[in-house]
Protein backbone atom coordinates (compact mmCIF):
# COMPACT_ATOMS: atom_id res chain seq x y z
CA UNK A 1 0.00 0.00 0.00
CA UNK A 2 2.76 2.42 0.97
CA UNK A 3 4.69 1.58 -2.21
CA UNK A 4 1.59 2.22 -4.32
CA UNK A 5 1.00 5.49 -2.50
CA UNK A 6 4.58 6.67 -3.10
CA UNK A 7 4.49 5.50 -6.71
CA UNK A 8 1.28 7.44 -7.24
CA UNK A 9 2.88 10.61 -5.85
CA UNK A 10 6.06 10.15 -7.89
CA UNK A 11 4.30 9.57 -11.22
CA UNK A 12 1.89 12.44 -10.59
CA UNK A 13 4.91 14.71 -10.01
CA UNK A 14 6.59 13.56 -13.24
CA UNK A 15 3.34 14.02 -15.18
CA UNK A 16 2.92 17.54 -13.75
CA UNK A 17 6.47 18.54 -14.71
CA UNK A 18 6.05 17.21 -18.25
CA UNK A 19 2.66 18.77 -18.86
CA UNK A 20 3.67 22.05 -17.27
CA UNK A 21 6.58 22.21 -19.74
CA UNK A 22 4.01 22.45 -22.57
CA UNK A 23 2.66 25.66 -21.04
CA UNK A 24 6.12 27.26 -20.79
CA UNK A 25 6.18 28.20 -17.09
CA UNK A 26 8.99 30.17 -15.44
CA UNK A 27 11.81 27.74 -14.52
CA UNK A 28 11.38 28.16 -10.77
CA UNK A 29 7.78 26.93 -11.05
CA UNK A 30 8.60 23.31 -11.98
CA UNK A 31 9.49 22.15 -8.50
CA UNK A 32 6.34 23.60 -6.95
CA UNK A 33 4.17 22.12 -9.73
CA UNK A 34 5.64 18.70 -9.00
CA UNK A 35 5.14 18.97 -5.23
CA UNK A 36 1.57 20.31 -5.46
CA UNK A 37 0.59 17.65 -8.01
CA UNK A 38 2.11 14.90 -5.87
CA UNK A 39 0.26 16.11 -2.76
CA UNK A 40 -3.05 16.49 -4.64
CA UNK A 41 -2.90 13.12 -6.34
CA UNK A 42 -1.82 11.36 -3.14
CA UNK A 43 -4.74 12.89 -1.25
CA UNK A 44 -7.13 11.63 -3.92
CA UNK A 45 -5.48 8.21 -3.73
CA UNK A 46 -5.92 8.10 0.07
CA UNK A 47 -9.53 9.29 -0.07
CA UNK A 48 -10.44 6.70 -2.70
CA UNK A 49 -8.38 3.70 -1.61
CA UNK A 50 -8.35 4.13 2.19
CA UNK A 51 -11.51 6.09 2.95
CA UNK A 52 -13.53 4.52 0.12
CA UNK A 53 -14.73 7.81 -1.36
CA UNK A 54 -16.20 8.01 -4.85
CA UNK A 55 -13.86 9.50 -7.47
CA UNK A 56 -15.95 12.71 -7.89
CA UNK A 57 -15.88 14.01 -4.27
CA UNK A 58 -12.31 12.72 -3.89
CA UNK A 59 -11.25 14.72 -6.98
CA UNK A 60 -13.08 17.81 -5.73
CA UNK A 61 -11.37 17.65 -2.32
CA UNK A 62 -7.91 17.03 -3.79
CA UNK A 63 -8.43 19.89 -6.27
CA UNK A 64 -9.49 22.22 -3.49
CA UNK A 65 -6.25 21.42 -1.68
CA UNK A 66 -4.28 22.01 -4.90
CA UNK A 67 -6.05 25.35 -5.34
CA UNK A 68 -5.28 26.48 -1.78
CA UNK A 69 -1.62 25.46 -2.09
CA UNK A 70 -1.26 27.22 -5.46
CA UNK A 71 -2.79 30.44 -4.15
CA UNK A 72 -0.66 30.41 -0.99
CA UNK A 73 2.60 29.70 -2.83
CA UNK A 74 2.06 32.21 -5.66
CA UNK A 75 2.86 35.45 -3.72
CA UNK A 76 6.01 33.90 -2.26
CA UNK A 77 7.38 33.14 -5.72
CA UNK A 78 5.70 36.10 -7.51
CA UNK A 79 4.16 33.80 -10.11
CA UNK A 80 0.39 33.71 -10.86
CA UNK A 81 -1.46 30.86 -9.13
CA UNK A 82 -2.62 29.38 -12.47
CA UNK A 83 0.99 28.43 -13.25
CA UNK A 84 0.91 25.92 -10.38
CA UNK A 85 -2.77 25.17 -10.48
CA UNK A 86 -3.29 23.90 -14.02
CA UNK A 87 -0.30 21.55 -14.44
CA UNK A 88 -0.99 20.12 -10.97
CA UNK A 89 -4.57 19.34 -11.98
CA UNK A 90 -3.65 17.65 -15.27
CA UNK A 91 -2.58 14.28 -13.73
CA UNK A 92 -6.15 13.99 -12.37
CA UNK A 93 -7.82 14.59 -15.76
CA UNK A 94 -10.07 11.55 -16.38
CA UNK A 95 -8.45 10.57 -19.67
CA UNK A 96 -9.38 6.90 -19.50
CA UNK A 97 -13.05 7.74 -18.86
CA UNK A 98 -12.98 10.07 -21.87
CA UNK A 99 -11.41 7.34 -23.98
CA UNK A 100 -14.03 4.80 -22.90
CA UNK A 101 -16.83 7.30 -23.56
CA UNK A 102 -15.56 7.82 -27.08
CA UNK A 103 -15.02 4.09 -27.59
CA UNK A 104 -18.57 3.30 -26.46
CA UNK A 105 -19.97 5.97 -28.80
CA UNK A 106 -18.16 4.42 -31.76
CA UNK A 107 -19.40 0.96 -30.79
CA UNK A 108 -22.99 2.33 -30.55
CA UNK A 109 -22.72 3.42 -34.16
CA UNK A 110 -21.14 0.18 -35.35
CA UNK A 111 -23.30 -2.37 -33.54
CA UNK A 112 -26.78 -2.51 -35.04
CA UNK A 113 -28.73 -4.82 -32.71
CA UNK A 114 -30.80 -3.27 -29.95
CA UNK A 115 -29.19 -5.24 -27.12
CA UNK A 116 -25.62 -4.38 -28.03
CA UNK A 117 -26.61 -0.76 -28.76
CA UNK A 118 -28.18 -0.44 -25.30
CA UNK A 119 -25.12 -2.01 -23.70
CA UNK A 120 -22.71 0.40 -25.38
CA UNK A 121 -25.04 3.34 -24.83
CA UNK A 122 -25.02 2.49 -21.13
CA UNK A 123 -21.19 2.45 -21.19
CA UNK A 124 -21.19 5.74 -23.12
CA UNK A 125 -23.50 7.46 -20.63
CA UNK A 126 -21.83 6.03 -17.54
CA UNK A 127 -18.27 6.89 -18.57
CA UNK A 128 -19.30 10.23 -20.07
CA UNK A 129 -21.14 11.35 -16.93
CA UNK A 130 -18.30 10.24 -14.67
CA UNK A 131 -15.80 12.06 -16.87
CA UNK A 132 -17.89 15.26 -16.94
CA UNK A 133 -18.52 15.37 -13.20
CA UNK A 134 -14.87 14.65 -12.36
CA UNK A 135 -13.86 17.56 -14.60
CA UNK A 136 -16.47 19.86 -13.09
CA UNK A 137 -15.54 18.90 -9.53
CA UNK A 138 -11.85 19.39 -10.28
CA UNK A 139 -12.23 22.81 -11.85
CA UNK A 140 -14.68 24.17 -9.29
CA UNK A 141 -12.59 22.81 -6.41
CA UNK A 142 -9.32 24.16 -7.79
CA UNK A 143 -10.49 27.61 -8.85
CA UNK A 144 -12.60 28.32 -5.77
CA UNK A 145 -9.62 29.49 -3.65
CA UNK A 146 -8.56 31.82 -6.49
CA UNK A 147 -11.97 33.50 -6.55
CA UNK A 148 -12.36 33.53 -2.75
CA UNK A 149 -8.89 34.98 -2.14
CA UNK A 150 -8.55 37.50 -4.99
CA UNK A 151 -6.23 39.80 -3.03
CA UNK A 152 -3.64 37.06 -2.74
CA UNK A 153 -4.28 35.51 -6.16
CA UNK A 154 -4.11 38.66 -8.26
CA UNK A 155 -1.36 40.52 -6.40
CA UNK A 156 1.17 37.70 -6.57
CA UNK A 157 3.33 39.38 -9.22
CA UNK A 158 3.41 42.78 -7.47
CA UNK A 159 6.88 43.88 -6.44
CA UNK A 160 7.15 44.72 -2.75
CA UNK A 161 8.05 48.32 -1.84
CA UNK A 162 11.53 48.81 -0.38
CA UNK A 163 10.42 51.23 2.32
CA UNK B 1 12.32 54.25 -11.07
CA UNK B 2 10.03 56.99 -12.36
CA UNK B 3 11.59 59.03 -15.13
CA UNK B 4 12.02 62.77 -14.43
CA UNK B 5 10.60 63.67 -17.89
CA UNK B 6 7.58 61.37 -17.78
CA UNK B 7 5.80 60.98 -21.11
CA UNK B 8 2.03 61.47 -20.88
CA UNK B 9 0.35 59.15 -23.40
CA UNK B 10 -2.86 59.96 -25.24
CA UNK B 11 -5.95 57.75 -25.30
CA UNK B 12 -4.91 56.36 -28.69
CA UNK B 13 -1.47 55.36 -27.36
CA UNK B 14 -2.99 53.56 -24.38
CA UNK B 15 -5.59 51.84 -26.59
CA UNK B 16 -2.87 50.64 -28.93
CA UNK B 17 -0.74 49.41 -26.00
CA UNK B 18 -3.68 47.61 -24.39
CA UNK B 19 -4.63 46.00 -27.70
CA UNK B 20 -1.21 44.40 -28.02
CA UNK B 21 -1.16 43.59 -24.29
CA UNK B 22 -4.58 41.90 -24.37
CA UNK B 23 -3.76 39.80 -27.44
CA UNK B 24 -0.52 38.63 -25.84
CA UNK B 25 -2.19 37.88 -22.50
CA UNK B 26 -5.12 36.04 -24.08
CA UNK B 27 -2.88 34.08 -26.44
CA UNK B 28 -0.66 33.04 -23.53
CA UNK B 29 -3.66 31.41 -21.85
CA UNK B 30 -4.82 33.93 -19.23
CA UNK B 31 -8.33 33.74 -17.83
CA UNK B 32 -10.81 36.59 -18.35
CA UNK B 33 -10.68 37.62 -14.70
CA UNK B 34 -6.91 38.11 -14.90
CA UNK B 35 -7.23 40.03 -18.18
CA UNK B 36 -9.87 42.29 -16.66
CA UNK B 37 -7.84 43.06 -13.55
CA UNK B 38 -4.56 43.65 -15.40
CA UNK B 39 -6.06 45.84 -18.11
CA UNK B 40 -8.09 47.96 -15.69
CA UNK B 41 -4.94 48.38 -13.60
CA UNK B 42 -2.92 49.58 -16.60
CA UNK B 43 -5.63 51.98 -17.83
CA UNK B 44 -6.05 53.47 -14.34
CA UNK B 45 -2.29 53.92 -14.01
CA UNK B 46 -2.58 56.28 -17.01
CA UNK B 47 -5.63 58.06 -15.58
CA UNK B 48 -8.05 56.31 -17.95
CA UNK B 49 -10.75 53.62 -17.96
CA UNK B 50 -10.83 50.56 -20.19
CA UNK B 51 -13.56 48.07 -21.00
CA UNK B 52 -13.27 45.07 -23.29
CA UNK B 53 -15.13 42.06 -24.54
CA UNK B 54 -13.62 38.90 -25.95
CA UNK B 55 -15.19 37.49 -29.07
CA UNK B 56 -14.18 34.11 -30.49
CA UNK B 57 -11.59 35.59 -32.86
CA UNK B 58 -11.28 39.24 -31.80
CA UNK B 59 -10.89 41.44 -28.74
CA UNK B 60 -13.06 44.54 -28.69
CA UNK B 61 -11.53 47.28 -26.52
CA UNK B 62 -12.65 50.76 -25.52
CA UNK B 63 -10.38 53.22 -23.69
CA UNK B 64 -11.47 56.65 -22.47
CA UNK B 65 -10.19 59.48 -20.26
CA UNK B 66 -13.50 61.26 -19.70
CA UNK B 67 -13.20 63.63 -22.67
CA UNK B 68 -11.90 61.36 -25.41
CA UNK B 69 -12.77 57.72 -26.21
CA UNK B 70 -11.05 55.28 -28.57
CA UNK B 71 -12.43 51.88 -29.59
CA UNK B 72 -10.29 49.26 -31.27
CA UNK B 73 -10.92 45.73 -32.51
CA UNK B 74 -7.88 43.50 -32.59
CA UNK B 75 -7.57 39.97 -33.99
CA UNK B 76 -6.55 37.18 -31.62
CA UNK B 77 -3.33 35.48 -32.70
CA UNK B 78 -2.58 31.79 -32.25
CA UNK B 79 0.42 31.45 -29.98
CA UNK B 80 1.70 28.78 -27.61
CA UNK B 81 0.41 28.91 -24.04
CA UNK B 82 3.05 30.51 -21.84
CA UNK B 83 2.71 30.98 -18.10
CA UNK B 84 6.08 32.72 -18.10
CA UNK B 85 4.58 35.44 -20.32
CA UNK B 86 1.46 35.69 -18.13
CA UNK B 87 3.72 36.18 -15.08
CA UNK B 88 5.76 38.88 -16.86
CA UNK B 89 2.67 40.65 -18.23
CA UNK B 90 1.03 40.68 -14.80
CA UNK B 91 4.23 42.01 -13.30
CA UNK B 92 4.31 44.74 -15.96
CA UNK B 93 0.77 45.84 -15.04
CA UNK B 94 1.83 46.21 -11.39
CA UNK B 95 5.04 48.04 -12.35
CA UNK B 96 2.91 50.55 -14.26
CA UNK B 97 0.36 50.84 -11.44
CA UNK B 98 3.12 51.42 -8.88
CA UNK B 99 4.78 54.04 -11.17
CA UNK B 100 7.98 52.00 -11.55
CA UNK B 101 7.76 52.27 -15.35
CA UNK B 102 6.60 55.22 -17.42
CA UNK B 103 4.60 54.53 -20.57
CA UNK B 104 7.58 54.47 -22.95
CA UNK B 105 9.47 52.01 -20.77
CA UNK B 106 6.34 49.84 -20.55
CA UNK B 107 6.07 49.74 -24.36
CA UNK B 108 9.68 48.53 -24.59
CA UNK B 109 9.13 45.90 -21.87
CA UNK B 110 5.99 44.65 -23.62
CA UNK B 111 7.91 44.15 -26.87
CA UNK B 112 10.59 42.27 -24.95
CA UNK B 113 8.02 40.02 -23.24
CA UNK B 114 6.68 39.11 -26.70
CA UNK B 115 10.01 37.52 -27.58
CA UNK B 116 10.35 35.47 -24.37
CA UNK B 117 11.66 32.03 -25.44
CA UNK B 118 9.67 28.89 -24.62
CA UNK B 119 10.91 25.54 -23.31
CA UNK B 120 13.64 24.16 -25.66
CA UNK B 121 12.02 21.67 -28.13
CA UNK B 122 14.15 18.63 -27.23
CA UNK B 123 13.66 19.11 -23.52
CA UNK B 124 9.94 19.54 -24.09
CA UNK B 125 9.77 16.37 -26.20
CA UNK B 126 11.48 14.32 -23.50
CA UNK B 127 9.45 15.78 -20.64
CA UNK B 128 6.10 15.29 -22.40
CA UNK B 129 6.97 11.68 -23.31
CA UNK B 130 7.92 10.96 -19.69
CA UNK B 131 4.78 12.70 -18.45
CA UNK B 132 2.50 10.66 -20.70
CA UNK B 133 4.23 7.42 -19.68
CA UNK B 134 3.65 8.43 -16.03
CA UNK B 135 0.06 9.18 -16.89
CA UNK B 136 -0.26 5.63 -18.22
CA UNK B 137 1.02 4.31 -14.87
CA UNK B 138 -1.47 6.48 -12.96
CA UNK B 139 -4.30 4.90 -14.96
CA UNK B 140 -3.06 1.43 -14.06
CA UNK B 141 -0.81 0.62 -17.02
CA UNK B 142 2.07 -1.86 -16.54
CA UNK B 143 5.77 -1.22 -17.29
CA UNK B 144 5.44 -2.40 -20.90
CA UNK B 145 2.45 -0.11 -21.48
CA UNK B 146 4.51 2.77 -20.06
CA UNK B 147 7.38 2.03 -22.46
CA UNK B 148 5.02 1.78 -25.43
CA UNK B 149 3.30 5.04 -24.45
CA UNK B 150 6.69 6.75 -24.09
CA UNK B 151 7.66 5.78 -27.67
CA UNK B 152 4.19 6.59 -29.06
CA UNK B 153 4.19 10.02 -27.39
CA UNK B 154 7.74 10.73 -28.48
CA UNK B 155 6.90 10.05 -32.14
CA UNK B 156 3.56 11.86 -32.05
CA UNK B 157 4.88 14.93 -30.25
CA UNK B 158 7.89 15.12 -32.57
CA UNK B 159 5.51 15.22 -35.54
CA UNK B 160 3.45 17.86 -33.72
CA UNK B 161 6.52 20.06 -33.27
CA UNK B 162 7.48 19.70 -36.95
CA UNK B 163 3.95 20.42 -38.22
CA UNK B 164 3.50 23.37 -35.86
CA UNK B 165 6.81 24.86 -37.06
CA UNK B 166 5.50 24.57 -40.61
CA UNK B 167 2.25 26.33 -39.63
CA UNK B 168 0.06 23.35 -40.55
CA UNK B 169 -3.55 23.75 -39.32
CA UNK B 170 -3.75 22.69 -35.64
CA UNK B 171 -6.76 20.44 -36.34
CA UNK B 172 -4.93 18.49 -39.02
CA UNK B 173 -1.93 18.32 -36.69
CA UNK B 174 -4.08 16.80 -33.93
CA UNK B 175 -5.49 14.16 -36.31
CA UNK B 176 -2.04 13.24 -37.66
CA UNK B 177 -0.34 13.07 -34.25
CA UNK B 178 -3.06 11.01 -32.56
CA UNK B 179 -3.11 8.64 -35.55
CA UNK B 180 0.66 8.07 -35.31
CA UNK B 181 0.58 7.64 -31.53
CA UNK B 182 -2.38 5.24 -31.68
CA UNK B 183 -0.74 3.10 -34.37
CA UNK B 184 2.48 2.82 -32.35
CA UNK B 185 0.62 2.17 -29.09
CA UNK B 186 -1.39 -0.60 -30.77
CA UNK B 187 1.81 -2.68 -30.83
CA UNK B 188 1.20 -3.47 -27.13
CA UNK B 189 -1.98 -5.34 -28.09
CA UNK B 190 -0.86 -6.70 -31.47
CA UNK B 191 2.34 -8.33 -30.18
CA UNK B 192 0.89 -9.13 -26.71
CA UNK B 193 3.72 -7.21 -25.06
CA UNK B 194 1.98 -6.39 -21.78
CA UNK B 195 -1.16 -7.04 -19.77
CA UNK B 196 -2.78 -3.60 -20.16
CA UNK B 197 -2.92 -2.81 -23.91
CA UNK B 198 -6.21 -0.90 -23.60
CA UNK B 199 -4.62 1.58 -21.21
CA UNK B 200 -1.59 1.98 -23.49
CA UNK B 201 -3.76 2.94 -26.48
CA UNK B 202 -6.05 5.14 -24.40
CA UNK B 203 -3.26 7.16 -22.82
CA UNK B 204 -1.02 7.38 -25.89
CA UNK B 205 -2.96 10.40 -27.22
CA UNK B 206 -3.63 12.20 -23.96
CA UNK B 207 -0.75 14.65 -24.46
CA UNK B 208 -2.97 16.23 -27.16
CA UNK B 209 -5.93 16.86 -24.81
CA UNK B 210 -6.28 20.65 -24.52
CA UNK B 211 -6.42 20.64 -20.72
CA UNK B 212 -5.67 24.31 -20.16
CA UNK B 213 -8.32 25.65 -22.60
CA UNK B 214 -10.85 23.34 -20.91
CA UNK B 215 -9.95 24.59 -17.41
CA UNK B 216 -9.87 28.23 -18.60
CA UNK B 217 -13.28 27.75 -20.16
CA UNK B 218 -14.78 26.58 -16.84
CA UNK B 219 -13.00 29.43 -15.05
CA UNK B 220 -14.53 31.99 -17.44
CA UNK B 221 -17.93 30.38 -16.96
CA UNK B 222 -17.67 30.80 -13.18
CA UNK B 223 -16.71 34.45 -13.79
CA UNK B 224 -19.77 34.87 -16.10
CA UNK B 225 -17.75 35.48 -19.26
CA UNK B 226 -20.04 33.07 -21.08
CA UNK B 227 -19.14 34.06 -24.64
CA UNK B 228 -15.41 33.67 -24.11
CA UNK B 229 -16.02 30.49 -22.14
CA UNK B 230 -18.02 29.05 -25.02
CA UNK B 231 -15.36 30.08 -27.55
CA UNK B 232 -12.58 28.40 -25.57
CA UNK B 233 -14.74 25.33 -24.96
CA UNK B 234 -15.52 24.96 -28.67
CA UNK B 235 -11.83 25.21 -29.56
CA UNK B 236 -11.02 22.53 -27.00
CA UNK B 237 -13.90 20.32 -28.17
CA UNK B 238 -12.79 20.62 -31.82
CA UNK B 239 -9.24 19.56 -30.89
CA UNK B 240 -10.62 16.67 -28.81
CA UNK B 241 -12.77 15.54 -31.76
CA UNK B 242 -9.75 15.70 -34.06
CA UNK B 243 -7.61 13.62 -31.73
CA UNK B 244 -10.47 11.12 -31.35
CA UNK B 245 -10.69 10.88 -35.12
CA UNK B 246 -6.97 10.14 -35.41
CA UNK B 247 -7.20 7.61 -32.57
CA UNK B 248 -10.15 5.88 -34.20
CA UNK B 249 -8.45 5.77 -37.61
CA UNK B 250 -5.27 4.35 -36.04
CA UNK B 251 -7.19 1.64 -34.22
CA UNK B 252 -9.20 0.73 -37.31
CA UNK B 253 -6.03 0.48 -39.37
CA UNK B 254 -4.47 -1.83 -36.81
CA UNK B 255 -7.73 -3.79 -36.58
CA UNK B 256 -8.01 -3.14 -32.87
CA UNK B 257 -11.41 -3.31 -31.13
CA UNK B 258 -12.47 -0.55 -28.79
CA UNK B 259 -13.53 -2.98 -26.04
Amino acid sequence: MLVEFLQDALFAAIAAIGFSAISNPPRRAYLFCAVIAAVGHSVRFLLMDCAGWHIVPASASASLLIGVLAVLISPKTRIPAETYLYPSLLPMIPGIYAYRTFGALVMCLYRGTEDSFLHYFYLFAQNGMTCFFILLAMVVGATLPMFLLPKISFQATRQKTNS
Amino acid sequence: MTSSTTFKPGVKDVASFLSEYSVMLFGSGATCIRMEKNMHRIARSQGMEAEFSILPRHIHLTVGDGSDTVTSVVAIRDMPISFAKIALLSKLSWQMADCRYDFRQAVKVLAKIGSTPGTPPWRLLLLVSLANASFCRLFGGDAMAMAVVFVATFAGFLVKQVLTDRHVDFRLTAVACSFISAVIASSDALFSLGATPEIAVGTSVLYLVPGIPFINSFCDMIDRHYLCSFGRMMNAVVISCCLSLGLCAGMLLMNLGMF
